[in-house]
């Protein structure tokens, strides 16, 4: 397991502040933030390149905040790859245990296997300049995993590559994950990649961890605006807590005109103030006759701003009465359903209150 | 147009070309010496600057550290200083106490075939150390952040990483700076002097054939420095070539 506790951490005018960030053994925990977060930074102190200014390290119970880079058991794969273009692939696979002076007959079965898994047995040969952008992801990968490192460090090493490449080796690393119970800390910007590896998750902004937690939890409870901003999730609007009672808390929020209950809320704000309230664009149900709306719902009705298919379709709705803007998602099928047009009018949807979430607002 | 320039003042030799005193001039003694000294002085010279470079210009691109640029102004001060005031300023050292004990105790550097070494020495460090770290900026410092990560040491790192891969770069730096030795005068010339058949590097026997007012040799030792340099430089770009491709 690693335990990052209290981490500060400085470089040029850039700081981290009171990093702690825990990844279970056997699990994959992803730091996501966007560009100048601070994920570099904080990866460059776990590898042990930037000195920490206060906190400490631990991994495995052992703490490694002061050991060199070499002691600290760890297999990194950079953005860039890294692969020692003057040594061919079985160069490069055995390097760690040439540099740790592992006997071959102690490495190899591990190498074999590794080498069977991610079908890189035909480019022992070669140097790689001559490999493929996916193939040399795998060298990098076994490369890494060949040295039985108590943690793999991922930093956006997937970003270079085109769509259908990027998601294969999505699969195998997690297959190579789950197989070999790899403590995996992977940094990226890129939420799906995130969600696709990570069973928990981390969101970094401006130096410091503003969430943490199951990325499920994280997705649909952002603690704050900024990390549901980070998240895609734009449907936020002012709310103001006007009740308290038992524990729930009244959340009015005129710009949509509901006004929800959050039972169960522990430390609630006192009553009066502001607080951002927000729903998934996922949770927004476009309605129709065919489609009517539950009686819960509260219902809008306006017109389409913009439709856009990326994977899946997005829906900008635009409310008739007010400057009211929101996002929802939409299948295919339920575009063709509804026979959905850009700019077309008289749309309604419908808001579940229950999918509604609340967080104190930011100034 | 550059070509044009170099290549007309090398022809316009050939006015006072004679082949008679061509042969005779490279048949010499004096000159054969001149050759093997000047080759000989500078091999040792740039290897010793690229042993002592090396480690400089490593950690120049690659540790920030206190002090750092002046330390590299400092480093170019034989690039700015003329060979002359750099071998005034040696021999200079060579007459103050330490200087005096080193030559005493030591190595005797002043009008030796060692002075001629350590001028062409002094004059190439600055260039070595500028055109090494140059190579050693170009190689990805992730790289070696990886090898650690792997397991290697530091130095297992600079060694089975770094310097491999900077292997273009040293050889070229290598060839520059002995290029550069080979055609060093004014540092010599301060420190060894121009003793014949002792410290009479080519550079220094043109020089003193002309101030003979000996313009058939003069002409006959400058292409015989103008051709030992291409020479050198053609086999380094073959070997560049080979290194590159290796």
């Amino acid at each position: 397991m690693l335990k990052v506790e209290s981490l500060r951490a400085a470089t040029g005018g850039f700081r981290l502040r009171d990093i702690d960030l825990k990844v279970g053994e056997g699990s994959c925990h992803a730091v996501l933030g966007p560009s100048g977060s601070g994920k570099s930074t904080l990866l460059n102190a776990i590898l042990g390149l930037l000195p920490l200014q206060k906190g400490c390290i631990l991994l495995r119970g052992v703490d490694i905040t002061h050991q060199p880079i070499e002691r600290r058991g760890l297999g990194y794969l950079p953005q860039r790859i890294g692969l020692f273009p003057h040594l061919t692939v079985l160069g490069n696979i055995t390097y760690s245990a040439r540099a740790r002076g592992v006997p071959a007959e102690k490495y190899q079965p591990l190498l074999d296997k590794l080498v069977e898994a991610t079908g890189i047995g035909e480019l022992l040969s070669r140097f790689p300049d001559t490999l493929s952008g996916g193939e040399r992801q795998r060298v990098a990968l076994v490369r890494a995993l060949a040295s039985q490192p108590r943690l793999v460090l991922l930093d956006e090493p997937f970003t270079a590559l085109n769509e259908s490449l990027r998601r294969e080796l999505w699969w195998l690393m997690r297959d190579l994950q789950s197989h070999y119970g790899l403590t995996v800390l992977l940094v990226t910007h890129n939420l799906e990649e995130a969600y696709f590896l990570a069973d928990t998750i981390s969101i970094l902004i401006d130096g410091e961890i503003k969430q943490s937690g199951h990325k499920s939890e994280v997705y649909s409870h952002p603690a704050t605006s900024a990390v549901a901003r980070f998240l895609g999730i734009n449907n936020l609007w002012d709310g103001t807590i006007i009740g308290q009672d038992d524990g729930a808390l009244t959340v009015a929020c005129p710009t949509i005109g509901v006004t929800a209950r959050f039972p169960g809320t522990m430390n609630p704000p006192a009553a009066f103030s502001p607080v951002t309230v927000g729903i998934l664009a996922e949770h927004v149900s476009l309605r129709d006759a065919a489609h009517p709306s539950k009686p819960s719902e509260h219902v809008l009705t306006g017109q389409i701003r913009l439709l856009d298919c990326n994977g899946r379709w997005l829906i900008q709705f635009h409310h008739d009465s007010s400057p009211l803007v929101l996002d929802l998602y939409a299948a295919q099928r339920t575009v063709d359903a509804f026979g959905l047009t850009d700019g077309q009018t008289g749309i309604t949807i419908g808001l579940p209150p229950s999918a509604l979430f609340w967080m104190p607002r930011e100034e | 147009m550059v070509l044009a320039v170099y290549g007309g003042l090398i022809v316009s030799l050939g006015w006072f070309l004679e082949l008679p005193t061509l042969r005779l001039t490279l048949a010499s003694t004096r000159t054969l010496f001149s050759i093997q000294l000047s080759l000989v002085g500078a091999t040792i010279a740039a290897f010793l600057a690229i042993l002592l470079a090396a480690p400089a210009a490593y950690a120049l691109s690659r540790y920030r550290f206190r002090f750092r640029e002046v330390i590299d102004t400092i480093l170019e001060f034989p690039i700015i200083v003329s060979p002359a005031a750099l071998g005034a300023i040696l021999l200079i050292f060579f007459n103050n106490p330490l200087g005096e004990w080193i030559q005493d105790h030591a190595v005797r550097f002043v009008f030796t075939f060692a002075g001629v070494v350590l001028a062409q020495f002094i004059t190439i460090l600055g260039v070595a150390v500028r055109l090494l770290k140059t190579s050693f900026d170009e190689v990805p410092l992730e790289l070696e952040t990886v090898a650690r990560s792997l397991g290697a040491t530091p130095r297992r790192a600079f060694f089975t990483v770094a310097l491999p891969l900077a292997r273009r770069g040293l050889l070229a730096a290598f060839i520059l700076s002995w290029a550069k030795a080979l055609g060093e005068f004014g540092a010599t010339i301060m420190v060894a002097g121009t003793m014949a058949m002792r410290t009479e590097t080519l550079p220094i026997a043109i020089f003193m054939r002309l101030a003979s007012a000996d313009i058939e040799g003069t002409v006959a030792l400058i292409l015989v420095l103008v051709a030992t340099g291409l020479a050198a430089l053609s086999l380094s770009r073959w070997l560049l070539g080979k290194v590159a491709h290796a």
